[in-house]
């Protein structure tokens, strides 16, 4: 079974796909994929920031 | 029949000369007090003076206190906190006075209580010396302060399990048990009595048989608290003796004193921890557990400031991904006016794979235009618009 992402490898990937975009190094038929790719990245770390947050205010209030 | 004289003639000729001989002065002399008789509603006390010489007695006399002069035993025990009793030797000033009836009686009229407070200090420095001669690794004396081996051993995070040495049905039980009982925090702890007579000649050997068994207990206690009741006049005698404080200076656990000396210090306070009374104990460990407690909770607010900063640092992160990633979407280029050419389904990024007379789809926001390539030319002067 693939072991699941994590957030820092996510973003680590996100990161990357951003600069190669601001570089231009992206070309147009790679475009639609990449962006495709970078908006399941961010899905994975928005998903897993979110969990972190719930759980911590869980954790704070649980006093 | 002889010549004779009544008794009272004899008896005030010896007055007289009694009176002749010592009325004008006082003297100072040392002797050890017995059968003290203490009247404190008439303010009276009487007592013999005595002297011995190597286990016999030398000399006896009889002494009193007047109403007037009483004042000084209470002066006695407040400084010396020591209780005016038979066995205590004193250096007192007298006046010799003859009683026709009563006889030959020595007035107190005042008590060396500077030279006794000398005397007690003398023996306390010389059983403080022998500590520090016997202890030279586990007690040092650094401007006056004693860290021993006992009180330099550390603390446990948090006190719960108490070894407690007093005197059953005291006051100082009661008001050591009672502080840690209705501490604020609602903290529960473990009190294990040992009991035995804090006061007296004897009492030293007690707690030490007490202190013994706490160790051959073997339970983890977290300290031993020792406190006497506070109230009447106490002697401190065996909390200045060196067997005991030896014992506590070396002893393995922490040890708390609460033994109610509000003058100066005991030399088993000096060897331990001293708190002064068995409340002033009881506040302190309550204290101590709250300071553990309050520390967690710092902690648990720095972690969770630390954790809140992340978020958020990683939220603007992603925000900034979004924004990038959507302005680079194909979609974003078609919103600004732009159209992607398509041909047998391939985008063409290079005009050169494009034949004049082949069909093309030409790919815009809301529609597709197919087309026929009529014409082909150069943009040499790159000119868009």
């Amino acid at each position: 079974m693939k072991k699941e992402i994590t957030y820092k490898q996510a973003y680590e990937q996100l990161e990357a796909l951003v600069e190669a975009l601001e570089s231009g190094e992206i070309s147009l038929e790679q475009l639609a994929n990449k962006v495709k790719e970078a908006k399941d990245l961010i899905a994975i770390c928005e998903k897993k920031l979110r969990k972190v947050e719930k759980e911590s205010n869980q954790a704070m209030q649980e006093e | 029949m002889q010549e004779h004289i009544p008794l009272s003639l004899l008896a005030e000729q010896i007055q007289q000369t009694i009176q002749n001989q010592f009325e004008q002065d006082s003297y100072w002399v040392s002797a050890r007090i017995m059968n003290v008789k203490k009247y404190e509603s008439n303010r009276r006390c009487y007592l013999n003076l005595e002297e011995s010489k190597n286990g016999t007695k030398i000399a006896e006399m009889k002494a009193v206190f007047w109403s007037n002069y009483y004042s000084e035993i209470e002066k006695f025990e407040k400084y010396i906190q020591q209780p005016f009793k038979d066995g205590t030797e004193i250096i007192c000033k007298v006046k010799v006075r003859f009683h026709k009836i009563y006889g030959l009686n020595l007035d107190i009229i005042q008590l060396d209580i500077a030279h006794k407070l000398g005397a007690l200090e003398l023996e306390r420095q010389q059983t403080l010396e022998k500590l520090l001669l016997s202890n030279q690794s586990s007690i040092k004396e650094i401007d006056g302060q004693y860290f021993t081996y006992n009180n330099q051993l550390a603390l446990p995070l948090v006190i719960k399990n108490i070894a407690f040495i007093t005197a059953a049905n005291s006051d100082g039980q009661r008001d050591f048990i009672q502080e840690l009982a209705k501490n604020k925090h609602a903290y529960n702890f473990h009190i294990d009595e040992y009991l035995c007579t804090i006061q007296g000649e004897q009492a030293h050997e007690l707690i030490l048989e007490q202190l013994a068994l706490i160790v051959k207990n073997k339970h983890p206690y977290d300290i031993v608290v020792i406190v006497r009741g506070g109230g009447s006049l106490g002697d401190f005698k065996p909390f200045d003796q060196f067997e005991l404080a030896n014992k506590v200076a070396n002893y393995p656990i922490p040890i708390f004193t609460g033994i109610g000396h509000d003058r100066n210090q005991s030399i088993v306070d000096l060897m331990a921890r001293e708190f002064k009374t068995p409340t002033k104990v009881a506040a302190y460990i309550v204290d101590y557990n709250f300071e553990f407690e309050n520390r967690l909770l710092r902690l648990k607010e720095r972690i969770f400031d630390r954790i809140d900063t992340q978020i958020t640092a990683a939220k603007e992160s992603l925000a900034y991904a979004k924004r990038m990633i959507k302005l680079a979407s194909p979609e974003a280029i078609l919103d600004r006016g732009f159209a992607i050419i398509k041909q047998a389904g391939e985008i063409i990024t290079d005009p050169k794979k494009i034949k004049t007379g082949t069909a093309i789809s030409t790919y815009l926001k809301d529609e597709i235009i197919e087309s026929v390539i009529q014409k082909k030319e150069k943009n040499e002067k790159r000119n868009y618009i």
